[in-house]
């Protein structure tokens, strides 16, 4: 089992990711803005955390948490991070697994939405597992 | 991160809009100044000028010392004040240039109005010395005055460059004056000095002279000066009218990203609780409930598609003007993204993807070319019998640019639909019954990215043996694009 943080603004779709996580034995913590979140996490850092890109107030407010996460000397700095997106690597922002990289985009991974639950599960279940 | 709101009461005014145009030529741009990188530009531009006064002088001082060479035209200069004239140039032009470079180099400040204002008056000052032993008053030299009122336009505000004539015009008089007073003995080029005692000599004939001057330096200055603001003024336009047009850019870019966002995220959350559903997350649900699910789950990922193509094609038509900068890329990275995207879907219905691709180098706009071949590829996953073959092959070709070929075993179009496919929303009869899923946009997409970057498409079909696309990339796009490095 491990805690995990979803930050999401869509309620809805947090939800439904945190139930199908919560049913495989995870602790799952929701959050719907980067500013709680970060708040949080800092008390409390969890295991890993699921991450949307755009949000109501900032359309790269989950690429700027990523990188707060992963600044030197940050508490947070070794929490993976799986990043989700409902932008199709078609558009201006597209991104793909190339794109990974401790600069530009400072995740371990990323799905696109809509995201397949089972997918999501297998993601985290790897992600959480020793390297 | 952003700093956390706070609770405290805030004000917001929204600015006024600007209804400004873009005229306002003769408005208060009329009376500005170049911006500060155009002047020190200018300043070293005036500089090198220089260098060539400079050698005009030496050259000048030089032959001054070839025996007869002058008193062969009636001219009989002295030989010592071109030479020291030359030298303090020189050394003026040495202390501009390297205070013009400091500011170039942005370690000097904003001073390049002063550097252009010290050469413009030490070239005025410097000049009325060369008057004086030109010949003030039987020359033309004193016209030389009118470069520096021009040029004064040119580098500053009409006020300023009125400034500069009144200078040059108060150097000439005082010049006059001082040799009509005797304080300075009158001298000039001119081996005979008749014209000069006879006008030295009337007064009125003289003031007249140097006043119809003057007068034709302010013409010319009125003139200038008035070009000048209204070349400055059209620059202005133009940046100004530059800078709306790349902010539009922006605003339309990050507007197509919140549109895509605020629309494919409700169906992400659709998608999501119903699989929640789906999977007995909630509890067993009766087969019907299943089926019915399912057709939800089905209709609203079609639709995320449909919305997603809509908008890419709404965008690349908007983009037609201002398509993105191109970049070097390699098309076979390309293709192998787009398969490597498509695999899952080929899998699921059992189709065979084989491939043969080699690097392939061009200049385009990446997301464009990964429409363009995403399409194409998903289209012949999509329209092959479940177990069929779809090869793609990529190839560089020896005049430069790539061919892409993509060849499947499906349902193939009729003949004389072949010319249709490229519509928007246009599908076959045989494609519906086949494909329900599909948004009829796909090759009008495909289409557009094709004619914006200058990509040949060739369909050949039979109807129940499958079709292949043939497609020529060029090395580069059409004229006009730049490619990134």
């Amino acid at each position: 089992m491990a805690n995990l943080m979803i930050v999401d603004d869509d309620a809805d779709f947090a939800g439904a990711a945190a139930k199908v996580l919560q049913a495989a034995g995870h602790d799952v913590r929701m959050e719907l803005d980067t500013a709680a979140a970060l708040a949080r996490m800092e008390q409390a850092p969890p295991d890993l955390v699921i991450l949307d890109v755009m949000f109501p107030e900032d359309n790269a407010a989950g690429f700027e948490l990523a990188r707060h996460m992963r600044r030197e000397g940050s508490p947070l700095a070794q929490v993976p991070i799986l990043m989700l997106t409902a932008i199709n690597v078609k558009f201006p922002l597209g991104f793909g697994s190339q794109d990974i990289d401790d600069i530009w985009l400072p995740v371990d991974d990323f799905l696109e939405k809509p995201v397949d639950l089972d997918a999501l599960q297998q993601k985290v279940t790897a992600m959480l597992a020793p390297p | 991160m952003s700093e956390p709101s706070t609770s405290e009461p805030g004000t917001y005014e929204l600015a006024a809009g600007s209804a400004v145009g873009l005229s306002g030529r003769d408005g208060p741009v009329a009376s500005r100044g170049l911006p500060e990188a155009l002047l020190v530009r200018n300043a070293l531009w005036f500089c090198r000028r220089r260098w060539v006064i400079i050698g005009i002088l030496l050259a000048f001082g030089g032959l001054s010392y070839v025996p007869g060479l002058f008193a062969h035209v009636g001219w009989r200069p002295d030989r010592l004040w071109p030479l020291v004239v030359a030298a303090v140039l020189a050394v003026d032009n040495t202390a501009f240039r390297w205070h013009a470079r400091r500011l170039a180099a942005g370690k000097g400040g904003a001073g390049a109005r002063s550097n252009l204002w010290a050469q413009i008056v030490s070239d005025l000052v410097v000049l009325t010395v060369v008057v004086h032993f030109t010949g003030s008053l039987e020359t033309h030299i004193p016209f030389a005055y009118l470069l520096h009122i021009v040029l004064a336009c040119i580098f500053f505000s009409r006020p300023a460059s009125l400034v500069v004539l009144g200078l040059a015009c108060a150097l000439y008089t005082g010049c006059v004056l001082v040799e009509w007073a005797g304080l300075v003995e009158p001298t000039g080029v001119y081996a005979d000095d008749v014209l000069r005692r006879q006008l030295l000599d009337r007064p009125r004939l003289l003031a007249t002279n140097v006043i119809s001057a003057q007068a034709m330096w302010l013409v010319v200055w009125y003139l200038a000066s008035r070009l000048s603001a209204m070349v400055r003024a059209r620059d202005d336009e133009l940046a100004e009218a530059n800078r709306r047009l790349s902010q539009s850019l922006r605003e339309r870019a990050e507007h197509m990203l919140r549109t895509t966002h605020e629309l494919k995220a409700p169906f992400a959350s659709i998608d999501a609780n119903v699989q929640l559903l789906l999977k007995g997350h909630c509890g067993d649900l009766p087969d019907e409930a299943v089926e019915v699910l399912g057709r939800i789950q089905a209709r609203s990922r079609r639709l995320a598609v449909e919305i997603q193509e809509m908008l890419q094609l709404a965008n690349l038509r908007s983009a037609s003007d201002q398509p993105p900068p191109p970049a070097r890329l390699d098309l076979a990275d390309v293709v192998t993204a787009c398969l490597d995207q498509l695999d899952p879907s080929a899998r699921k219905r059992g189709i065979v993807v084989e491939k043969q691709i080699a690097a392939a180098p061009v200049v385009g706009v990446e997301d464009h070319l990964r429409m363009l071949l995403g399409n194409v590829l998903a289209n012949a996953v999509a329209y092959s019998e479940p177990g069929g073959r779809v090869r793609a092959t990529c190839s560089p070709l020896p005049e430069g640019g790539a061919r892409v070929t993509v060849r499947d075993d499906g349902i193939g179009i009729p003949a004389d639909k072949l010319p249709h496919i490229f519509d928007e929303y246009y599908r076959t009869d045989e494609a519906v019954r086949h494909n329900r899923e599909s948004s009829g946009l796909g090759l009008a997409i495909v289409r557009h990215v094709a004619r914006e970057g200058g990509v040949r498409v060739a369909v050949t079909s039979r109807p129940g043996a499958g079709t292949t696309f043939d497609m020529h990339f060029p090395p580069r796009p059409p004229m006009g694009r730049e490619a990134r490095p």
